[in-house]
């Protein structure tokens, strides 16, 4: 059973007179201990889809499934109420500028011990509940390996540096021991050494407690070093997703293809001083997206029938929404036959 | 801490310094001798002139004429009024607190029902309460303050009689003055009589402090609704709300606290705004304060007065205004530390 399975998810951007399709039939599956990347460029939705599974979006954003499926829960028949404490009971979620998450104007201590939950005291509240809440909140400082937690507990977001506050949200988010972790791009502001840091916590967190994670990213090389699955977005289209040695050695995909090429360490044999292998034109806009597949107009291999939105093909598991996927063409054909 | 405050005193030292020299200017500036009008001796003899301008330094250069000023000014001594003979300094320390009062409980009424009601506002953003209350303030804030004074009068003093119209207490209570605010007075004094007391000043000053507050009232719900909206919009509180916390607990802990940082500064800047309105207000309900003082002195050409007034005044309002930067740094920890370059 899939621990998280979404199917064709839109997201809508409600302004006025016209709505814009920010994110467009995107399908994401989970499994249980799973850590799963979900790459793609600034701006191609990928933000926007984890925040619709936490349910944390504006009014302005309207919010479409047809299959949203929590460990066997289907949450679209539950009310708005239920499925928010069922998804922030189960789920929680770190964002991109820690320092700016934090509440400026309140201490740490009183942050981390909020969120944890009050079910887990025991007695009633005149029984050292405070004293309860400071321990738990010691101990989760702990857990993200912060030993200074007396000094840590009595200052404010702007006094710690951000792959500590990083780390306080890693804390919080453990709080109420979160079965899925939704990762939105940990560690866009820091330095190589604190990306590693996080990093590793967050997988040594996946390996000792079975924690599921979701990392967002749009720099696919630095994430298939931690991650075991990955999705790739473009433009709020799903592209492919598969494991990690599928998307990065066999992609089927051209914007995978063209994702992969454009590191520079899979361009070592290019010669001095040439450029590197990059699709041409840059990411549409939200006001003008091209119809069918958003990539269309810069893809090398588009044809007349990308004006039309591809399907999903399903290569034992590697999944890809192209009509003209790339490698294994003619095995590929093969395969689909045989399997329908 | 200490260093916030410091740089704080210092300031109110530098711009003390600053309005006793527009102030000693003014002097020159006002029709008629400059010695008359810093001292307000208008029916002195020749020997007393002599004596005057010699406590003055007159013969000496402006800028020992001006420490001369200063000096008179740090013992107490800020003239006599030319239109009564009597000292300026025990008049004001007289009609100052009625004004600290009024103002004060203005600031206070307009706050409670300014702040929360923007804070209702912009939790409720886009939604019909939402402009009931943008435009009442918009309404409220385009009211001449004199009209309203007079329609507050009419209706609740004469054709309801519900409050008194003017004055600060009803003349049957004798209080004893103290501290000159009139509510400490009454708690100090130990006539039989001092709850009826208490409550007659409680509504006396209900009808000006509410005529006041209102155009305040009316700037705060804006802040306060713009500071809400803002904050809302913040990472920190999409993270609050990731965290699994409710709608009020996000409120409550959370967005009021940074709200009120930002409107708090401002309170600071409007209330010389109040304090401008609290002097019409005065002449309206003669409320035996400083801002009718004033502008009696003003009719009637009261020069000595009109500068040590407006000198009062002014450091009354600086005062407030330093007591709000105090607050600021109380709710906000990024204001206490000392920055560097800032």
């Amino acid at each position: 059973m899939n621990l998280l399975d979404i199917r064709n998810l839109s997201i809508e951007l409600v302004n006025g007179d016209k709505n814009i399709l920010a994110v467009d039939k995107v399908s994401l599956s989970m499994k249980e201990g799973e850590v799963r990347g979900l790459v793609g460029e600034s701006g191609s939705g990928k933000s926007l889809l984890a925040q619709a599974i936490v349910g944390v979006l504006d009014d302005k954003w309207h919010v479409h499934a047809d299959r949203f499926h929590w460990r066997g829960i289907d949450l679209l028949r539950l009310s708005i109420a239920e499925r928010k404490a069922l998804l922030s009971r189960d789920i929680a979620m770190i964002f991109q500028e820690p320092m700016a998450c934090l509440d400026p104007t309140t201490t740490i201590g009183e942050q981390l011990s909020e969120a944890i939950d009050s079910k887990s005291l025991t007695g009633f509240f005149w029984q050292k509940q405070q004293q309860q809440r400071h321990s738990a909140a010691t101990k989760l400082l702990h857990k993200v390996g912060i030993k200074n937690h007396s000094v840590c507990l009595k200052s404010y977001p702007h006094q710690l540096t951000e792959a500590l506050c990083q780390r306080v949200m890693i804390a919080i988010a453990l709080a109420r021991r979160p079965i899925l972790l939704i990762a939105d791009e940990p560690t866009a502001t820091m330095e190589s050494t604190n990306q590693n840091q996080i990093f590793r916590l967050l997988s040594s967190l996946n390996q000792l407690k079975n924690m599921s994670i979701l990392l967002i990213s749009h720099d696919l090389e630095n994430i298939t070093h931690w991650t075991k699955t990955i999705t790739v977005m473009y433009s709020g289209q799903f592209v492919e997703a598969g494991t990690t040695e599928q998307i990065f050695n066999k992609p089927l995909h051209p914007y995978t293809r063209a994702l992969v090429d454009s590191n520079p360490s899979a361009n070592f044999h290019l010669p001095a001083k040439s450029r590197l292998m990059t699709l041409p034109g840059s990411i549409p806009i939200l006001q003008h997206l091209p119809i069918g597949c958003r990539l269309g107009p810069r893809c090398p291999r588009a044809q007349q029938a990308c004006v039309k939105s591809p399907t999903v093909t399903n290569f034992h598991g590697h999944k890809v929404s192209c009509h003209f996927p790339l490698t294994p063409m003619k095995v590929s054909h093969k395969v689909t036959k045989r399997v329908s | 801490m200490l260093v916030f405050a410091l740089r704080r005193l210092n300031l109110f030292i530098f711009t003390m310094l600053l309005l006793t020299l527009l102030s000693f200017s003014l002097s020159f500036l006002f029709p008629g001798d400059a010695i008359i009008n810093i001292s307000g001796a208008i029916n002195a003899t020749p020997s007393e002139l002599v004596e005057i301008q010699k406590s003055y330094q007159t013969d000496r250069n402006i800028f020992w004429q001006y420490s001369a000023y200063l000096r008179h000014i740090v013992n107490g001594d800020l003239g006599l009024s030319m239109a009564s003979q009597s000292k300026i300094s025990s008049e004001v320390l007289n009609l100052l607190p009625a004004t600290i009062e009024l103002s004060l409980v203005a600031l206070l009424i307009a706050m409670f029902v300014g702040i929360p009601l923007g804070f209702i506002a912009a939790i409720k953003h886009n939604k019909p309460a939402d402009n009931i209350i943008l435009s009442v303030s918009m309404l409220g804030y385009s009211i001449p303050i004199f009209w309203l004074g007079l329609l507050a009068i009419l209706t609740f003093s004469i054709n309801l009689g519900w409050l008194p119209s003017a004055g600060q207490i009803s003349l049957l209570f004798e209080i004893k003055l103290v501290t000159g605010i009139k509510f400490i007075d009454i708690l100090l004094s130990d006539s039989p009589y001092k709850w009826q007391a208490f409550a007659d000043a409680s509504a006396h000053i209900i009808l000006p402090a509410c005529v006041i507050a209102v155009a305040p009232a009316t700037i705060f719900v804006r802040l306060a609704r713009t500071s809400m909206i803002e904050v809302l919009e913040t990472s920190y509180i999409r993270a609050a709300r990731a965290k699994g916390l409710s709608f009020q607990q996000i409120i409550f802990r959370h967005a009021i606290r940074n709200a009120l940082i930002k409107i708090i500064r401002h309170v600071g800047l409007q209330f010389a705004n109040l304090v401008t309105i609290a002097m019409v207000t005065e002449v309206i309900f003669s409320w035996p304060g400083i801002g009718r003082w004033l502008i009696e002195s003003i009719y009637q050409r009261d020069f000595t007065a009109i500068h040590s007034g407006l000198l009062v005044l002014a450091c009354f309002i600086f005062v407030v205004h330093i007591l709000t930067d105090f607050i600021y740094a109380a709710l906000n920890p990024l204001a206490r530390g000392n920055k560097y370059g800032s």
